[in-house]
């Protein structure tokens, strides 16, 4: 009897769940943006200088200045919201937020739960090693040698994954992710991994700061263009973004920040 | 015997397959004073909790002042506000002094008032000699003293006749007279009284009638005078020349603190 | 650093908030379902149980995904309410259980005594058994309102910006790592002392006398 009962109440809640999951009908949510005048981005501010906060709680970074000036262009203003990055896609996928900045790559699997807007930076990957690291990294594949280390969720996670770990390259002992990417440089630090592979611009940013630690190599491998997010099939939006980045491209907005920010 | 306050005709009660009360009919008069004596385990307890419908019956039928309480659709909670019950191991509510152990269930159950109960306490607190530990909590109670309360709180609730399932047999030797002499004065004042004990002394001064049962079955009853000194049956003589042994001849009820 | 403080002890607010509407949901709905457990009809029984074991099974994180990003469909929740809720469900199961040890140890005489006394189930438990279980239930409870008190940090995971949030916030910026989390862990254990202290009082403060 009890045995039944457990099966019916499991197989009640997998009903209620997978009907609640329908996802509502899209309203044109464009409109609803500039009825409310505010687009609702959200962001991982622990990725300096890309996205982190300041003192007083306040978001800041290139990504930040970026989506502040495309929303004044589209006439509204960002209502920034703080999630940790595995989170972001699923609450621009759930349509939680209007849209997510956080030095997204664009990656096939993420399409397809989410879409792209125009590319308006392109990053290198970079590899972060320890200064005392007596290694030879002259191409991305040789990090197989070593112990590598990744931010989950992230383009460089997969490609190692995928590049390294799947064919039997790297061990997947040896291949450890973490949530941000200031605890894997920490780790680089201590020793527990050897090379660290995540977007240039902040891995140098961390190894300015943490010191002891320094790029190794560049090169363009899994990283590439960074791009916003956006909830599917909403045309209307996507089309404002994109015009906003490209304009902000055109007029030269974009290097600016970069000379203010990369350094 | 017409209208007695308490019919029991032909209760039976199965636990587990074992028929712990085979055939119990018994007759109780208002006044009387009932004393079930036998060896453990005979259902003396089970029939008392029968009675007071904290166990349901499986055959038979009892009667409470000629309305059959064992009908279906008759309301319990109802029918043991008129039946008081004083257990073995007192059951005094912990988290409450004697005063609230013995107004709570007037207060709750009849709805009286505050202060009304409060007056009905301090008197039947008074009548079993406790009034000064009103204010004290069970922990701070003797057995004899915990059992008193327990009785007053029976009392409270004004029963029409009161069930007393071996009162004394938790207590130490010099508090049971304590005990015993609030059960004989309430006999004294006419309480209707069915009482499970092995105290022989007060069987023998206060009961007005001894039931003996064995195996689920009344082996015999009789007053005092006939139980004790020319019993039928050759099972109750045994018995009770065996626990008279046990309790001395000369225990009487009120000797003792 | 230490210009963060003000915006880390900023997160309080909510890890307060959030228990606030976890713990009393918890006591209620926990106290429902033990009630139920120990003296509801045995179909009853089975799913409270079910209940239990599920909720106390699954990390509450998992909970937490499930109401705020897969219900968004039927019920749009804020990551505020979404994350309490999440935690006053789980909570209730711990609850459940705590309450429902502490009613099996208050002797099942005193149920017998009080309906022998003309009470009904709702009354004997109201007056007789409830109080009696609440206070033994007083030491369990504290240890639940500790484990909730830093569960709630995990509502950062739907964006909420809490104590520990603020931590990472503030160590990826400064990179003062070790300096942000220790503050947190600091802040965290002044909330959970702080609650053991009141819970000892209210203990003290409700012992039944010689008992």
């Amino acid at each position: 009897m009890k045995r039944i009962v457990t099966l019916v109440s499991l197989i009640a809640v997998l009903a209620l769940l997978l009907a609640a999951c329908a996802p509502a009908a899209p309203a044109n949510r464009l409109e609803s943006v500039k009825k409310a005048g505010k687009l609702v981005v959200g962001t991982s501010p622990d990725y300096p200088p890309f996205e982190s906060k300041d003192a007083s709680g306040n978001f800041v970074g290139f990504d930040v200045e970026l989506m502040n000036e495309v929303a004044k262009r589209m006439g509204v203003t960002v209502e920034w919201t703080d999630m940790p990055f595995d989170s972001l896609v699923a609450a621009v996928q759930t349509g939680k937020l209007d849209a997510s900045i956080s030095a997204f790559n664009y990656d096939e699997e993420r399409a397809k739960q989410v879409d792209f807007t125009t590319a308006y930076y392109t990053a290198k990957d970079g590899f972060l090693v320890a200064d005392t690291f007596t290694g030879t990294i002259s191409k991305p594949e040789d990090i197989a040698q070593y112990k590598v280390g990744a931010q989950s969720g992230t383009v460089q996670a997969d490609w190692i994954d995928a590049t390294l770990v799947q064919p039997g390259l790297l061990p997947s002992e040896n291949f450890l992710q973490y949530e941000r990417v200031d605890q894997a440089a920490l780790d680089v630090k201590a020793g527990r991994i050897d090379v660290l592979m995540g977007d240039n611009i902040p891995l140098a940013s961390l190894a300015q700061s943490l010191g002891g630690l320094k790029i190794a190599f560049e090169d363009t491998v899994a990283s590439g263009e960074f791009m916003v997010i956006l909830p599917k099939n909403e045309p209307a939006l996507q089309e404002e973004l994109n015009k906003a980045i490209q304009a902000l491209l055109d007029e030269g907005y974009v290097d600016q920040l970069a000379q203010k920010w990369f350094k | 015997m017409d209208n007695p306050i308490l019919n029991i005709v032909e209760v039976a009660k199965i636990y587990a397959g074992n028929e712990v009360l085979k055939s119990i009919s018994l007759q109780v008069k208002e006044g009387d004073t009932v004393v079930l004596i036998g060896p453990s385990g005979t259902g003396k307890s089970t029939l008392l909790r029968c009675i007071n419908l904290l166990t349901r019956i499986d055959r038979g039928h009892i009667y409470l002042d000629g309305n059959e309480i064992t009908a279906p659709g008759v309301n319990e909670n109802h029918v043991r506000q008129n039946i008081g019950m004083v257990f073995q191991d007192f059951l005094l509510f912990n988290h409450l002094n004697a005063l609230d152990n013995v107004m709570t269930a007037p207060i709750r159950v009849k709805k009286m008032s505050a202060k009304e109960a409060r007056e009905k306490a301090m008197y039947e607190l008074e009548r079993v000699g406790l009034k000064d530990k009103a204010g004290n909590y069970p922990g701070q109670l003797s057995g004899g003293q915990k059992q008193r309360v327990a009785i007053a709180r029976a009392l409270a609730m004004d029963p029409r006749i009161m069930l007393f399932d071996e009162p004394t047999s938790a207590l130490d030797p010099e508090l049971i007279g304590e005990v015993l002499e609030v059960m004989r004065k309430l006999a004294l004042e006419g309480m209707t009284m069915v009482c499970v004990t092995h105290e022989m002394g007060f069987a023998r001064q206060v009961a007005t009638n001894i039931v003996f049962m064995e195996k689920g079955l009344i082996v015999e009853q009789g007053s005092p005078d006939k139980m004790f000194n020319h019993p039928e049956y050759p099972r109750t003589r045994e018995f009770l020349w065996k626990i008279t042994e046990l309790y001395g001849n000369e225990k009487e009820a009120g000797k003792g603190a | 650093m230490s210009e963060y403080i003000p915006f880390i002890l900023g997160g309080i607010g909510i890890t307060i908030g959030v228990t606030l509407i976890a713990l009393p949901m918890g006591f209620v709905v926990g106290l429902l379902l033990a009630l139920v457990r120990i003296y509801g009809p045995p179909w009853a029984k089975a799913i409270v149980g079910v209940y239990s074991t599920v909720m106390r099974g699954i990390p509450p994180i998992v909970l937490l995904f499930l109401l705020y990003f897969l219900m968004s469909g039927a019920i749009n929740l804020s990551p505020f309410m979404a994350g309490s809720l999440a935690l006053g469900i789980i909570s209730s199961a711990y609850q459940l259980e705590i309450l429902r040890g502490a009613f099996l140890s208050v002797s099942s005489g005193q149920m017998m005594a009080a309906r022998a006394m003309g009470m009904t189930y709702i009354q004997a438990i109201r007056h007789i058994l409830l109080p009696q279980a609440l206070r033994l239930a007083i030491p369990p409870w504290s240890n639940e309102v500790a484990n909730l008190i830093k569960d709630s940090s995990l509502v950062y995971a739907l964006g909420v910006p809490e104590i520990l949030r603020r931590s990472q916030n503030v160590s990826a910026a400064t990179n003062q790592f070790f300096v942000a989390f220790i503050f947190a862990a600091l802040v965290y254990f002044i909330l959970v002392f702080v609650s053991n202290r009141v819970l000892d009082w209210v203990e003290q403060k409700t012992r039944i006398p010689a008992f």
